[in-house]
């Protein structure tokens, strides 16, 4: 109950942490009218699934203070697919830039980025700045349904010109294809096409916003995947490892298959399923171990991974070729040791890792969502992103030998690339002696457990005392300590027969007589501790009395024998009053009473048992 | 059989007293400890013999993965991940309307519960623990764990009939034996995996309570039975076996008070008990199966009351009384029949029946006889499945016999009854299978117990040495033992000399004998991995084969079907396929089927065998009123798999033409000279049956080597006779990489009316170019030529050449 309480509260402080959500303040910039584009390339690469837009532009100050930061302008049909932007300048080092939201007010319908320079512009100079942008499901499949045997076409419609706040006075636009299949192509002279590229331009002074349409249509037939949704979670274990697992749904967002699948013919005709996918491969860290790739119902055991020098590369087939509309969802996992990505300072820890990996080449992934598992009881957690992303509400993961729950940070964004994959900051605070916390733990139920038996076994719970049974135990015991002390009368015995050999072949009387002694005093104790636990006995049991008592009486005449045997040593033998032949017989007549004796002796002694 | 090692050494070298070391004493008394000493061998022994048990039935997931095998074990996990995200008592009314559409399953009253609960508990305790383990692990594993439980409840029964020795015996038998194996491996998650176990542990209970007529005993029996009645349907085994042993002690004149409390105690709670399973429910009193129990019940009762008369009552009252109860039970029998005949108490049914009569499922009940664990036994799979023990059961139960008792009137009524079931049925080996193991426990250990204790003491003469090892059974059966559970072992005097070996059986006799034997053991060890390892390892949804470099490549095709059905049909997508994939499609693909291994509606499987037997245009009228989605084959004419459809494709038209005899004849189906042929020369019925045209659709282009014709099928050997044909009313949608699996999509009805002609085909006539309009600029109006003029309330008037 108390756990439960503390649970609720727990998730209460989640609620109340996650409620601050990242609010990004998008901040307010006006169009600078002095400044000029002189010149723009702009690369359209449509070769994968992706739409890759690489714009160079060389911009002019044309005013009088020198300038900090430019506007870049997405156009309305862009805005929708639009995944990563970035900008990097055209020197040697192509240092990347700071790309930011912002808001014009005078175009209030429209999405601008503002991109600040390296150095500030200064009036009457020009800088040269290539700015990268991304965008996904463009591309549109058409036909929209294709037969197994059919070429993938898809349609893309764009911007022929740069869409900028800013007048351009020359540029020209490439595009890219995947092959030289090209249906159709919007003709806006001067425009020439040679192999897979198509070059429009250059095309003199445009006004700002200046737009006209851009259509192409034709063949591609790369991997038209998209990850639908992307669940990655990282757990870290401060023993040293950190496993990581993805659970993937995939969905072949090309053109749909129409009619029939004929393995037949995907077997035997190369040209048949161009557009469908039968396998990928996935990029994992270097140190990646234990690597795994199964789904619901068990292994997939399609794949293998080739051990890089600086990655471990996955090719993974998934049960059934994709063809166009076919999904299919899987798990990848594999550990990682944690030095590599985890660091700490006495109690202060921070991981560095991935937000995003590689899943495939060209990769669109539509909704991500991380999770971090911590050690239990971590606290003061801090998470600095690459990006912009949605922070979900803290939750508690519960695992092997926890008691309080490891707290759990999730983050969520939506229409990624391969350009997300950046690294993510995680500082938080993890006392390192509550490491001991689940050894101790194993420990104190190992001891509880055993101490239960202990208990358990010493204490008597049967609600009625059975007489018989326990009486039994009684004598079965007073049996075990007669037999103990026959046990130590029979050692006496050998050794006395020890002591008689050694005095036959030694003849040192005295010797001997000294070590009789004691012998004998172990004898008395022995013989006296049988007939005290005989009286025990008595009232006991009868029978078992009797058989002991018995065995005392054969044990005298035992004794007696043996007494007659030392004397005959000591007296007759030592001194040389007896002759050879007499001395024999005489022991011979002794040994076999002996025998028969310890015979009877024997035959209690087992009855006893 | 086992020696006493750690008995004190005893030297008699010692020469000087003062040098005597002093703990001497001390060791003697406790690491002798005889008691303490046998039960840490017999706890070793028996934690050996689970460890043991559980790794030889880890091969399949040590070669391929942690995974449900099968058939039926795909509904039980399925059926347990219900009841572990939605509750018992959901489950419990768990109606499953994805299986036999549309009649729909109300799995809660047809299932034996038993076995989810069983891992259903197991999967709360740990997560209360958290400890995240997922239930399909704990299903996995399940049956290896109980096989465990199983080998120290076979050591507690055959304790009890005859000696610990034995018992340990038959634990470590139990542990390993192929019979129990077969239905126990990791991934075989089903009601016999734990059924076992319950079995063994309520004989061993009843046994315990015969022998001390304890009413504890009794009531424990009567749980362990509710916990059998709740884990598997042959719990008639027991309801009848133990009535069985109380009668026949009875006609043995054992009867004794003992008997008849724990008779009458557990035949009352047991009844009660049993009725609370909602699949049970009043089939205890209502059907014949439990009759003889109940019978039992009355005459025992019957015998008391005789007795206690007989005490009271003179010669001459007794002999009157004699014809009164003659009349009486003439009556009661009477009543019994009437019932049966007006159907308050059911009659033996089918499945029962096959059991006397081998012959009667193959003409009455096809769907039985169609499956191959419902064969009779071979003399080969006795051997296979049992190995050394088979020849060494009967020993044992010469022994129980020789030295009988009470209990051991019910081992060998065990034994005889099992032997005859296993006989009847492959699937009831494992029912003789525990049975084998104790008996055979029993022979070894009393051939060791001969061998192997004479030999200890001829050693202990040779050496001269005092020191005794005495075998456990020894231990066990000499007298004083059974008084004087504690008592320490005591050293002999030195001067004892046995007189020589009584049965004149020399060293090297004896030797011999124990090396024989310890190699058959190690032999039948050797057999049992190797059978385990080869015969019942196979998870079967997953085939691997090797290649001739001993390279292994794995055969995944079924469950790359399941999967794309899962993934890329409509969630309500009807999938039709012979009854063996029923709970397959169910288990991974998470579909709706229409007939599935649970086949307890034969109506509407012998409608489904009707589809798959007629021809295309026949079963698509079926297959519409089925509101079919897929259909689902499986063929193994690529790669040679035999266990496909095809080869089953007799048993469908069988079971069909039960049901349908107007439509389906099996004789169809055969060559003239009574033939099942797939080529040319086959019947031409099969050749445009359904099964046939979905397993070999488009096969005929597929040449799979150079020698070889196209379409030659590697499972029949045979180039089939039937090429390149087209399909109306299916269409391919998914077949599997081997060709494994081959599904097909139903047409709708608009789809198939006009063939499509692809579109670069199509001759479009294009009117708007090819039509040159009359029209001008001036002469806008369009005109119909030879347009009737109507005149409004007037018939059109017929048109006259002009």
């Amino acid at each position: 109950m108390a756990c439960g309480t503390l649970r609720a509260l727990i998730s209460l402080a989640v609620v109340v942490l996650a409620s601050r959500a990242i609010t990004l303040a998008v901040p307010n910039a006006n169009v600078e009218p002095e400044l000029v584009l002189k010149n723009v390339e702009r690369n359209i690469d449509l070769q994968s699934q992706l739409t890759k837009i690489t714009t160079k532009v060389v911009l002019e100050n044309g005013g009088k203070s020198p300038m900090r930061s430019f506007l870049f302008a997405i156009d309305d049909k862009q805005k929708e697919g639009l995944s990563y932007i970035g900008a990097h300048t055209r020197e040697a080092g192509r240092a990347a830039l700071k790309v930011s939201k912002s808001e014009v007010k005078e175009h209030p319908d429209k999405l601008f980025y503002q991109i600040e320079l390296k150095d500030s512009l200064p009036p009457g100079r020009s800088v040269s700045v290539e700015v990268e942008v991304v965008s996904t499901h463009e591309l549109v499949p058409h036909p929209k349904e294709i037969i197994q045997k059919e070429k993938q076409l898809v349609r893309y419609t764009g911007n022929l010109y740069l869409y900028s706040p800013y007048p351009v006075l020359k540029q020209s636009t490439m595009v890219v294809f995947p092959s030289r299949n090209i249906e159709s192509y919007t003709k806006i002279k001067p425009v020439s096409q040679t192999e897979s590229t198509i070059t429009y331009g250059p095309y003199d002074k445009r006004a700002p916003f200046s737009s006209e349409e851009l259509a192409v249509h034709f063949e591609n037939n790369s991997k038209f995947l998209t990850v639908t949704r992307l669940e990655r979670v990282i757990e870290i274990s401060h023993w040293g490892n950190i496993a990581v697992e993805e659970t993937i749904n995939l969905l072949h967002t090309g053109a749909l298959l129409k009619g029939s699948f004929s393995r037949y013919e995907y077997a035997r005709e190369s040209k048949s399923g161009e557009a469908s996918v039968q396998s990928f491969d996935t990029i994992l860290p270097a140190a990646a171990s234990d690597v795994y790739y199964r789904d619901e119902i068990g292994n997939i055991s399609t794949s293998h991974a080739r051990i890089k020098k600086d990655s471990v590369e996955l090719n993974l087939r998934p049960r059934f070729p994709l063809f166009g509309g076919w999904k299919t969802r899987y798990t990848v996992g594999y550990n990682v040791p944690s030095y590599e990505y985890l660091f700490h300072s006495g109690d202060q820890y921070t991981l560095e890792m991935r937000l995003l990996d590689h899943v495939f080449d060209d990769m669109v992934v539509d909704e991500l969502i991380v999770k971090i598992i911590l050690p239990e009881g971590s606290r003061d957690i801090e998470l600095i992103l690459p990006y912009a992303a949605t922070r979900l509400p803290d939750s508690l993961h519960y695992t092997y030998l926890d008691t309080t729950g490891r707290p759990v940070i999730s983050v969520t964004k939506k229409n990624l690339v391969e350009n997300h994959i950046q690294n993510f900051r995680l500082r938080y605070t993890f006392p390192r002696l509550l490491m001991l916390q689940e050894p101790l733990l194993v420990a104190v139920a190992l001891y509880l457990l055993f101490l239960m038996v202990i208990v358990y076994v010493r204490l008597d719970f049967s609600i009625d005392k059975d007489e018989a049974s326990e009486s039994k135990l009684r004598i079965a015991g007073q049996c075990e300590k007669v037999l103990a002390a026959q046990d130590r009368r029979v050692s006496s015995y050998n050794d006395l027969d020890d002591q008689l050999v050694y005095l036959k072949a030694n003849k040192d009387a005295n010797a001997f007589l000294t070590a009789v002694k004691s012998i004998n005093q172990e004898y008395k104790n022995a013989t006296s501790a049988i007939a005290e636990l005989a009286q025990k006995l008595k009232t006991e049991s009868s029978d078992v009395y009797e058989r002991v008592m018995e065995l005392q009486r054969y044990d005298r005449i035992l004794k007696d024998l043996y007494n007659q045997q030392q004397t005959l040593y000591v007296d007759k033998l030592i001194p040389g009053k007896v002759g050879r032949q007499p001395f024999i017989e005489a022991e011979a007549a002794i040994s076999k009473k002996k025998e028969e004796c310890v015979e009877k002796i024997n035959g209690i002694v087992k009855s006893l048992q | 059989m086992i020696p006493n090692k750690a008995s004190a050494p005893y030297t008699k070298k010692v020469l000087f007293p003062d040098k005597k070391p002093p703990s001497k004493q001390m060791k003697s008394s406790t690491l002798t400890n005889a008691a303490g000493l046998s039960s840490l061998i017999t706890f070793t022994i028996l934690l050996l013999a689970w460890i043991s048990g559980f790794a030889s039935r880890l091969f399949a997931v040590i070669r391929f993965e942690s995974i449900i095998h099968e058939f039926d074990p795909w509904f039980n996990y399925r059926a347990t991940a219900y009841m572990v995200q939605h509750g018992f008592y959901n489950f419990l009314n768990w109606f499953d309307e994805r299986a036999w559409y549309p009649l729909g399953r109300i799995v809660g009253g047809t299932v034996y519960p038993g076995l989810m609960i069983t891992s259903g508990t197991i999967h709360y305790i740990l997560h209360s623990l958290n400890i995240p383990i997922h239930i399909r692990d704990i299903c996995v594993f399940l049956a290896p764990i109980f096989s465990g439980l199983t080998a120290i409840s076979t050591y507690l029964l055959t304790k009890e009939l005859w000696s610990a020795g034995a018992g340990l015996f038959a634990a470590c038998f139990i542990a390993i034996v192929p019979g129990y194996i077969s239905r126990s491996v990791a991934g075989s998650y089903d009601n016999e995996g734990i059924a076992i176990f319950a079995l063994q542990f309520t004989y061993y209970l009843w046994v315990k309570s015969v022998k001390t007529g304890s009413i504890f005993w009794a009531s424990m029996t009567a749980l362990s039975y509710f916990y059998m009645v709740s884990a598997w349907g042959g719990y008639v085994f027991i309801i009848n076996l133990i009535p069985f042993h109380v009668f026949a002690l009875l006609v043995m004149n054992r009867y004794s008070n003992r008997l008849f409390t724990s008779y009458t105690t557990f035949y009352i709670l047991g009844l009660l008990l049993s009725m609370q399973i909602p699949f049970v429910g009043f089939q205890p009193i209502r059907t014949s199966e439990h009759m003889a129990a109940g019978g039992v019940f009355g005459l025992l009762i019957f015998v008391a009351a005789l007795r206690y008369l007989r005490t009271v009552l003179t010669k001459s009252e007794m002999k009157y009384f004699g014809g009164v109860v003659a009349v009486t039970a003439a009556i009661l029998l009477l009543i019994l029949i009437a019932l049966t005949y007006t159907g308050v108490v059911a009659p033996w049914s089918g499945r029962f029946y096959s059991l006397w009569d081998t012959g009667y499922a193959k003409i009455h009940i096809p769907i039985i006889a169609s499956v191959s664990e419902h064969q009779p036994t071979t003399w080969f799979s006795f051997f296979f499945d049992l190995q050394i023990l088979v020849t060494t059961f009967p020993v044992g139960l010469w022994y129980c016999i020789k030295h009988i008792n009470d209990e051991r009137v019910f081992v060998i009524l065990y034994a005889i009854s099992a032997v005859y079931f296993a006989g009847v049925m492959v699937r009831l080996m494992l029912t003789l299978t525990p049975v084998v193991c104790m008996l055979a426990g029993v022979a070894f250990s009393g051939l060791l117990e001969l061998y192997l204790k004479e030999e200890d003491r001829e050693n202990g003469d040779r050496e001269g040495d005092g020191s005794e090892e005495e075998s456990e059974e020894e231990r066990e059966r000499s007298p004083g033992r059974a008084l004087y559970d504690k008592a320490g072992k005591l050293r002999r005097m030195k001067h004892e000399r046995p007189k020589g070996s009584g049965d004149g059986l020399g060293a090297n006799l004896r030797n011999g004998v124990v090396i024989g034997i310890l190699m058959l053991l190690m032999m039948f060890t050797v057999h049992c991995t190797w059978v385990t390892s080869n015969a019942y390892s196979s998870p079967s949804i997953v085939l691997a084969s090797y290649s001739n470099d001993g390279g292994k490549s794995i055969l995944d095709d079924f469950r790359e079907a399941y999967y794309w059905l899962a993934q890329n049909t409509p969630n309500d997508a009807r999938v039709m396929s012979w009854w063996d994939y029923g709970y397959q499609i169910a288990g991974m693909a998470n579909r709706t089927t229409l007939v599935d291994n649970n086949t307890w509606n034969n109506s509407h499987i012998a409608l489904v065998g009707k589809a798959m037997s007629s021809n295309e245009s026949a079963a698509y009228e079926i297959m519409t009123s089925l509101d079919v989605d897929y259909v689902l084959v499986i063929f193994g004419g690529m790669i040679g798999y035999s266990g496909d459809d095809v080869n089953k494709f007799l048993w469908m038209v069988r079971i069909a033409e039960g049901e349908h005899p107007h439509d389906i004849r099996e004789s169809d189906y055969f060559t003239e000279r009574g033939e099942f042929r797939v080529d040319s020369e086959g019947s031409p019925t099969l050749l445009n049956s359904l099964m046939y045209k979905l397993s070999y659709y488009r096969f005929g282009e597929v040449k799979i080597d150079y020698r070889s014709p196209s379409g030659y099928d590697r499972t029949r050997n045979a180039e089939i006779g039937n090429k390149n044909f087209q399909l109306t009313y299916l269409e391919e949608a998914y077949t599997t990489e081997h060709w494994l699996v081959r599904i097909y999509r139903v047409k709708k009805p608009d789809e198939f009316n006009r063939p499509r002609i692809p579109i670069s085909e199509r001759t479009i006539t294009r009117r708007t170019n090819s039509y040159i309009s009359k029209k001008t600029a001036r002469r806008k109006k369009g005109f119909i030529k030879g347009r009737p003029t109507v005149v409004k309330g007037q018939k059109p008037q017929r048109r006259t050449k002009n």
